[in-house]
């Protein structure tokens, strides 16, 4: 197999986007050949979670190649949930390693917006068990509000550890132009205060509004190519060194122990293996904070803390921007959103940034590598990836 | 009008019972497509967790929607809505089948669990 290289990147603001599904995706495609100094690509993967219900667009990588002018490259959509962009990436990687493609571009898009917010968490909920889950009313705030309830009955996490998570994240995300959330907030204000109840209502208890992601619309892009390819780029070389993706349960409850996120620890395991590395050789992280306990699970369970000690670290302010791991510099998708199908390479953008050292006033001393969880279904579907600055 | 009862299936090979139904047993790898028993599964159980759901799809006409899961009596573990005003991890829970969502085209029947 042949070693895998970012060309290039492009990222669209992650909110509210009044342009057709497919130049959500068309507009970082741009950027990222922009960045990356090149004309044409081989071959182009488009990640959508709900075009087909959200926008009434099937086929979209037909429609995003021909926007770019970019005929006749072959194009395909990539849906695998909210992990979508992670697995465009996925199928980038294995097009340019296994020699079939020299140039490849992975491409994400969501517009959630085009329709109410019970509708857009309703047509999420269409990820879980038809039959099992879905016909009594299971959403995803749900599964992670019964989560979160064992979590704290199992670990001692309480509700200020959640805020924790938000107030860190929307702090990062006041530096991150294309976040959807630029609104600081404090415990005080999302807990403690009379107010606290108005401004932080119960979403799925014990979970509340500011422990869960907005609904986003938005797009972000990465290219891939070969060493050549890369080296003529110019830009610093990033290599993706690492690709792991594993599977758990389809329903939540058919869990052996229901605390276990085992498709998280199995992807990230497969990824650090495939790249030589460890946890500990992580300098930056994106998770996948869709609800700020799983940022806390997530950073066990691929290896960063023990298991029930995840909010240990972030107590002590290890995870912050100036902590020893930062977690989620963008924002993650708590404050920087979530636009499903776009999020897996949202976050690799972040980490390419931040490995380039072009990520400004949230810039991560050092940073060497990196390291993303795009965490598909409530954890059924997992693509973990580790990124790493060669010098 | 008989009593609704919801059904596991169970593995003709090793009998492992399965819910919801998988097309190859999850334990012995026994083509179970169509090849397998239907068995009553019990409606008592243990309430293992639970959320009150402030934001129910529009199909639900309740400002908020119970919801937990159960182990059953015989080990399988199952998703319902909650009829209990005070729900806590442990408790006994008796389930009765019913509808539990309406939509614009069907009633869609599951299992909704008190304190037992």
């Amino acid at each position: 197999m042949r070693d895998v290289y970012v060309l290039g990147i492009g990222i669209t603001s992650f909110t509210r986007l009044e342009y057709p599904l497919y130049e959500i995706a068309a507009y970082p495609a741009k950027m990222a050949m922009k960045d990356a100094g090149i004309e044409t690509v081989d071959h182009i993967f488009v990640s959508n979670m709900g075009g087909a219900r959200l926008n009434n667009q099937t086929g979209l990588a037909s429609a995003v190649v021909d926007n770019l002018s970019l005929l006749p490259a072959g194009a395909e959509t990539i849906e695998n949930g909210p992990a979508s962009g992670a697995s465009a990436i996925k199928a980038a990687y294995m097009a340019v390693a296994s020699g079939l493609h020299d140039v490849v571009m992975a491409t994400g898009a969501e517009r959630m917006r085009e329709v109410n917010n019970l509708d857009a968490t309703d047509f999420v909920a269409t990820l879980t068990h038809p039959l099992a889950e879905y016909i009594y009313g299971v959403t995803l705030p749900s599964l992670a509000g019964m989560f979160t309830r064992l979590y704290m009955d199992k670990y001692g996490i309480t509700s200020r550890h959640l805020g924790m998570v938000a107030v860190k994240n929307h702090a990062n995300a006041m530096n991150n132009f294309y976040a959807h959330l630029h609104q600081e907030i404090t415990l005080d204000g999302i807990l403690d205060s009379p107010e606290a109840m108005t401004n932080n209502p119960y979403v799925a208890d014990p979970l509340r509004f500011f422990d869960c992601c907005p609904v986003s619309d938005g797009g972000a892009c990465l290219i891939l190519g070969t060493a050549d390819a890369a080296r003529r780029t110019g830009k610093p070389m990033i290599r993706l060194a690492g690709v792991g993706q594993a599977t758990d349960t389809h329903c939540v409850f058919e869990r052996d122990e229901p605390t276990d996120l085992l498709a998280v620890r199995g992807a990230a395991k497969k990824a650090f293996d495939m790249a030589g590395k460890s946890p500990c050789d992580v300098n930056v992280a994106e998770l996948h904070d869709a609800f700020t306990v799983l940022e806390i699970v997530e950073s066990e369970e691929v290896g960063f803390f023990n298991k029930g000690e995840g909010h240990i670290a972030l107590e002590e302010g290890y995870t912050k921007l100036n902590g020893k791991l930062p977690i989620n510099p963008s924002g993650g998708l708590k404050a920087k959103g979530h636009p499903v199908g776009a999020t897996g390479i949202g976050q690799a953008h972040e980490i390419v940034l931040q490995l380039r050292g072009g990520a400004k006033k949230r810039q991560v001393e050092n940073a060497k590598v990196g390291f993303t969880c795009n965490f598909g279904g409530f954890g059924n579907n997992v693509v973990c990836l580790v990124f790493e600055r060669e010098d | 009008m008989s009593k609704l009862k919801i059904y596991g299936y169970k593995c003709k090979n090793c009998g492992k019972v399965h819910y919801p139904h998988k097309s190859l047993c999850k334990n012995c790898k026994h083509d179970m497509f169509e090849d397998f028993e239907q068995v009553e599964l019990p409606t008592n159980g243990k309430l293992l967790t639970f959320t009150n759901l402030h934001t129910p799809s529009g199909d639900f006409d309740v400002p908020i929607l119970k919801l937990g899961i159960v182990e059953l009596e015989n080990g399988n573990r199952i998703t319902g809505q909650l009829n209990i005003d005070e729900p806590k991890i442990g408790m006994s829970v008796k389930g009765v089948v019913k509808t539990v969502r309406k939509s614009d085209y069907e009633n869609y029947k599951g299992i909704v669990f008190s304190k037992a």
